[in-house]
């Protein structure tokens, strides 16, 4: 494999603040020098092309007609080609020096946002949407590319043409540069202009495109509801509407670039036109040498025609900048600390977990869990029990500090939880999620996820045995070398839940957190996950987020959460055995047990069937 | 943005296709007008480049030289003249060129789409959206760009090389003749480059794609990143997609870097020569100090028509490849068409038979297997059974969305492929599982069902329906804007909106798919009663996941394994303690607990599992 190139360090969090220039500047460093010898490969460069017309004044005047010395004619046949090779050569260098530079701080910032957006909190990530973050990562970050690489650089090299061969003609003849720059101005402040119009109708062409896209996906999604209604003509009138409409604005971008190129088009020739007139009248009275004439015929081209291009560019540094801009706002964003911590035990933790009346809120005045305590002792499963918003996922999330609790007392092992580092922490816990998030690897790096050391075949198979999954692992074409996800094999729900709880097995974390839910599986494959679960939860202390009688009823303690309290607590005989909420819902087993019971017997025996009676609703308690 | 990443396939053919070229200029036909004009205009833009050169030369030889003061006001006058005719050429290819790319691409994309509109289910069940997204977008784009600027282009880069070839030859015809033996390296160089280049920068976009995907991954997945404190790991892993992309990118702007460069050094060494050669002509009067400079500026200008020939030369490769793509969308034939005398009876309505119909996706796998069914009008069956046995087939063969491979369904009698797919399709009331909606308002989605209801007929069968209550809710009630693909509803409320629409399409036969996924109790219910409508006095086909829809059937289908396993009433079925049996207990357990919610919250479905 190819060597890992590790940019130019430097910590991108110091290159954030307001003034966006400034920022560019400092998302330089490391390559100043770099960019620098870009920068100055490009003038020599420059000065190479106006060398060459130099040489040809002194051709022209000097040597042409009044020698016929080979060697001399060789000599200067050769200056030419040396000429284009020193100004090909630093062209050459210029470029490439800018791209590593513009690479290489493409790298650096790509490297550290994902980093970076990877260790940002909980709550941040909650709030920001996924493609939001991708395109500050992926498009912004290329549009800074691009800033660096094509359109500073860019601009530098219109000014250096524009300096040098302006220094050129003026050492030729004051008169004669004077001249060859008045309509400049003017060429410059309608390319600024025009290139600021042409984007916006730019922006609007793309809109419309966007549109267009949306009609065509939307009509090949809804392939069934078109040609269910017979809507196809329909259709194609909507269709063509965009269609037409996207024509229309096409036009409009053209019918100003039409307008544009041909007007600068003749400024430029009149430009041009005015310095060969006043140069050939001048050589004509002899002002300057016939030659000299020649180099500026041919000066005044890289004089006039690149300052065009300024327009376009100072417009496209304005994207960069506000890329730059929405790159810093994640940049900004505070990390979560991973190994900050006082108490880092050598061994595994035991698991003993207390709650002492523990509160959180996501918003200081907003609570989602309130006076929580209880006592876990290492190995005891504990089953949480409550509604959505409830609190039992904010309360589990507690434990590997996901979110940090903001009163009370939480303690593993005796010692407050805030002491241990993250990082340490969320080695001893495992988590099981309801549909676990897979990644688009293969099964064994998805079930290897996380592990942090080679595991050998045999125990990535063993787990997956303990996991319930290897049968259906066999059954892929490439067993454990299966792709999962887009390109590759889509897994069930409860196959998912599989692959995490065998990823749990080989972490073999010392606490677990288990979201119990199986509504998406049937009953075959539910028993399997059961044993699964079973095995994965022998002598580890466990939180499960209960959505099954079964699960709390072989619980060591169930919590009944309601609003962010406790409201009951709590052994499965212990709840029976009390008035209570846990009573209500344990009673409504039964209750349905028997309304299906009688529901049989009435539908069994022939009576209300009828086809159109509706069945009645009413709930009698 | 982050749902359509780049749909890689493979970008060129290897073989050069002569009739896909030929197919693509057949694209020109309509507009052979404006082509001649573009082609006319650029082709006089090119030769007055050249003619400006001869001016400059002839300022230096004949004003400025002899100092004739007249001559040069002659020439500048000229020039002047010159520069005002060729841009009002310049304004005329950009305009006529360019509008017409548009026009072009227009001209295909609609093509494109209206051959969609006839093609069959079976046609989108195996190309995939993005697929065929690409040839109408990208590929359209790129055709239109080789027919119009590439062809521009080229005409531009040959008449430019040619008639500079053609001043050089009157200036001086053997120096002429060394520029034109180094055009040819020039090319061949040019367009290596650009070849070279061009896969860069594909490779450079692929690299960009993956790190787009980890990118998505990583912060989808960032919980599960967390928890398992993978952080440095992936970290090290995505340093080594980063340096490959880094790489990349550099080689790519490095080679780019390079194109021009080398041009022009070779360029320079003509240029080299002719001072060479034009010093020792110079002694016996063989060429003019103008004549040089002339000379040099033909040879430093060579290179743009030069790299645009290369440039259109590489990217034609992959126009071609797209025309291959997006021609073989246009030669797709509809599986399922109008059969010639095909009859529209002006109403479907009758019994419905399907008399050992086979059927299959693909070969040797079959999915119904000598099915047969009679349903009498007005009748309304209920299809249960497990995914994938079949229920979803039998519909879609009902819709005539497919046609049986073997056998024969007959509406009124008539096998059904004599009549006109119109004839169906318009009297159908169709209303799917996951309901797909339209962006645009509520209005214009309810009026799908029927292009020419009126505002009132719309909202009484969005009250038919049960869906007008919630739309008066929103803010701007019938105007509401529902979102790309309706997002910006619930499922429940889009489900609302399709029964609506399938009430104010009039159907003759209803076939509705359930939909499983939960909904609120009250949402339910109204799902429960515009069902109800549209079933009345209606034939009607419900893959049926709810108790309530299937009692109310008159007949209930188990269909498993590509046939009827079992048939017959609620009560009938039941006393068979089967597989229907089975199901109904289970999903009773389920809706009562979901009754249950309303008192208990959401806890009851603890009860239930």
């Amino acid at each position: 494999m190819a060597p890992v190139v590790t940019p130019a360090p430097y910590d991108l969090k110091n290159a954030i603040t307001a003034n966006r220039l400034l920022g560019l500047w400092r998302m330089l460093t490391g390559y100043r020098w770099l960019y620098l010898a870009a920068t100055t490969s490009l003038a020599i460069a420059a000065l190479a092309k106006t060398s060459t017309y130099l040489l040809l004044r002194h051709f022209v005047d000097n040597v042409l007609g009044r020698t016929a010395d080979l060697v001399v004619l060789a000599l200067m046949g050769l200056g030419f080609v040396g000429l284009a090779l020193l100004e090909g050569g630093f062209s050459f260098l210029s470029g490439r020096l800018a791209s590593l530079t513009a690479e290489g701080i493409a790298l650096r910032l790509r490297t550290y946002l994902y980093d970076h957006i990877q260790r940002l909190t909980f709550a941040y990530h909650d709030n920001m949407q996924t493609g939001e973050l991708i395109q500050r990562s992926t498009s912004d970050v290329d549009a800074i590319r691009r800033f660096f690489a094509d359109q500073a650089i860019g601009m530098g090299r219109i000014v250096l043409l524009f300096g040098i061969n302006f220094a050129a003609i003026w050492r030729l003849n004051m008169t004669l540069a004077l001249v060859s720059v008045i309509i400049i101005p003017l060429i410059v402040v309608m390319s600024i202009f025009f290139f600021k119009r042409v984007s916006k109708a730019y922006e609007k062409y793309q809109e419309q495109e966007a549109t267009l896209s949306t009609v065509l996906q939307e009509n090949l999604t809804g392939v069934r509801v078109v040609k269910a209604f017979a809507r196809q003509g329909y259709e194609r009138e909507k269709f063509e509407r965009e269609n037409w409409g996207k024509f229309q604005r096409g036009k409009q971008l053209l019918t100003m670039h039409a307008l544009f190129w041909p007007t600068s088009d003749i400024l430029c020739g009149l430009q041009m036109l005015l310095g060969f007139t006043v140069g050939a009248l001048m050589a004509i009275n002899g002002t300057i040498t016939v030659g000299a004439y020649l180099a500026y015929a041919g000066l005044i081209i890289w004089l006039i025609f690149p300052m065009r291009n300024l327009g376009r560019l100072i417009v496209q540094t304005s994207t960069g900048m506000v890329s730059y801009g929405r790159v810093v706002e994640v940049l900004s964003q505070e990390r979560e600390p991973l190994t900050e911590g006082s108490y880092r035990p050598a061994d595994d933790v035991r698991g003993e977990i207390e709650f002492r009346n523990v509160s959180f809120g996501y918003q200081a005045d907003s609570p989602v869990l309130q006076e929580i305590s209880f006592h876990v002792r290492p190995g005891e499963s504990v089953a949480l029990l409550g509604a959505t918003g409830s609190g039992k996922t904010t309360l589990v999330n507690l434990l590997p500090r996901f979110y940090e609790y903001t009163g009370g007392s939480l303690t593993l092992d005796g010692v407050e939880l805030k002491e241990y580092p993250r990082e340490y922490l969320r080695r001893q816990i495992g988590i099981v999620e309801q549909e676990p998030f897979l990644f688009s690897r293969t099964i064994r790096d998805n079930i290897t996820y996380g592990v942090g050391r080679d595991v050998p075949d045999e125990e990535v198979e063993a787990a997956a045995r303990a996991a319930a999954i290897h049968d259906v692992i066999l059954s892929f074409p490439e067993g454990h070398k299966t792709l999962v996800g887009e390109k590759g094999v889509t897994l069930s729900g409860g196959q998912r839940q599989r692959v995490a709880i065998a990823r749990t097995l080989l972490k073999n974390p010392r606490i677990l957190i288990l979201d119990d839910s199986t509504s998406s599986v049937d009953t075959e494959t539910e028993a399997e996950i059961r044993s699964a679960l079973e095995r994965l939860m022998e002598g580890r202390t466990t939180f499960i987020i209960a959505h099954r009688i079964q699960s709390l009823m072989n619980a060591d303690q169930i919590i009944v959460l309601e609003k962010g309290k406790i409201i009951q607590r709590g052994t499965h005989e212990e709840l029976v055995a009390q008035e209570g909420f846990y009573r209500q819902i344990y009673d409504l087993q039964a209750r349905i047990e028997s309304e299906l019971a009688v529901e049989l017997s009435v539908s069994g025996n022939g009576h209300g069937e009828t086809a159109n009676e509706r069945h009645p609703h009413g709930i009698d308690v | 943005m982050a749902d359509n990443y780049e749909f890689e396939e493979e970008e060129f053919t290897t073989q050069f296709n002569g009739g896909t070229l030929r197919r693509v200029l057949g694209l020109l036909k309509p507009h052979w007008r404006w082509v001649i004009g573009f082609l006319i205009t650029i082709a006089v833009t090119a030769v007055l480049d050249s003619v400006f050169t001869l001016l400059s030369k002839r300022m230096v030889d004949d004003a400025i030289i002899p100092g004739n003061t007249t001559v040069l006001y002659q020439t500048v006058a000229m020039y002047g003249s010159l520069v005002i005719v060729q841009a009002v050429l310049v304004l005329g290819f950009i305009f006529l060129a360019g509008i017409l790319g548009e026009r072009v691409q227009y001209d295909l994309r609609k093509k494109l789409f209206n051959h969609l509109q006839e093609l069959s289910f079976s046609y989108f069940s195996r190309t995939p959206v993005g697929w065929i997204m690409s040839r109408v977008t990208s590929d359209s784009e790129r055709i239109a760009q080789l027919v119009t600027w590439g062809m521009l282009d080229v005409t531009w880069a040959i008449i430019s090389v040619t008639s500079s070839l053609i001043f050089m030859a009157i200036i001086n015809w053997r120096l002429a003749l060394v520029v034109l033996a180094l055009i040819p390296i020039l090319l061949v160089i040019a367009v290596w480059f650009k070849k070279r280049i061009l896969v860069e920068y594909r490779n450079v976009r692929k690299l960009n794609s993956k790190i787009t995907g980890e990118y998505n991954q990583n912060i989808t997945g960032v919980r599960v990143v967390k928890a398992l404190g993978r952080e440095q790991a992936n970290l090290d892993e995505f340093s080594v997609l980063a340096s490959d992309m880094y790489r990349a990118s550099f080689r790519a702007a490095w080679l780019s870097a390079l194109f021009l460069p080398a041009v022009q050094i070779i360029s320079a060494v003509a240029v080299g020569s002719i001072v060479f050669y034009g010093g020792l002509q110079a002694s016996y009067g063989g060429l003019t100090i103008g004549g040089i400079q002339a000379f040099i500026s033909y040879i430093t200008f060579m290179m743009w028509p030069i790299q645009d020939l290369a440039r259109v030369y590489a990217d034609m490769q992959h126009a071609i490849a797209s025309a291959e793509r997006s021609f073989s969308l246009i030669d797709a034939r509809p599986e399922v068409a109008d059969r010639p005398g095909a009859l529209d009876p002006g109403t479907i309505c009758g019994d419905i038979e399907f008399d050992h119909v086979d059927f299959w996706y693909e070969e040797g796998k079959p999915v119904l297997r000598d099915f047969c069914l009679t349903v009498k009008a007005g009748e309304t069956i209920a299809l249960v059974g497990p995914t994938g046995g079949g229920k979803s087939t039998i519909v879609n063969l009902m819709c005539r969305f497919y046609e049986p491979k073997r056998g024969v369904i007959r509406i009124g009698g008539r096998d059904y492929t004599e009549l006109k797919l119109h004839a169906i399709h318009s009297r159908l009331g169709v209303v799917l599982q996951t309901p797909h909606l339209f962006s645009g308002t509520i209005r214009e989605n309810l009026r799908y069902g029927r292009l020419d209801a009126t505002d009132e007929e719309i909202e009484e069968a969005a009250k038919l329906a049960g869906a007008h209550d919630f739309i008066i809710t929103l803010d701007k009630g019938y105007d509401a804007e529902v979102g790309e693909g309706g997002n910006r509803l619930s499922v429940g409320q889009k489900q609302l909106i399709s029964l609506a629409r399938a009430v104010l399409a009039r159907p003759e036969i209803f076939i509705m798919d359930e939909a499983t996924s939960s909904v609120d109790t009250v949402t339910e219910a109204l799902i429960q009663r515009g069902m109800e409508q549209l079933m009345q006095g209606r034939t009607t086909f419900v893959i049926a996941h709810r108790l309530s829809t299937i009692k109310r059937a008159d007949r209930i289908l188990v269909i498993e394994n590509g046939g009827i396993s079992e048939m017959g009433t609620h009560a009938e079925l039941l006393r068979k303690r089967g597989h229907y049996y089975k199901l109904y207990t289970q999903q009773f357990r389920q809706e009562r607990a979901v009754e249950y919610q309303e008192l208990f919250g959401e806890l009851a479905m603890v009860a239930a599992a």
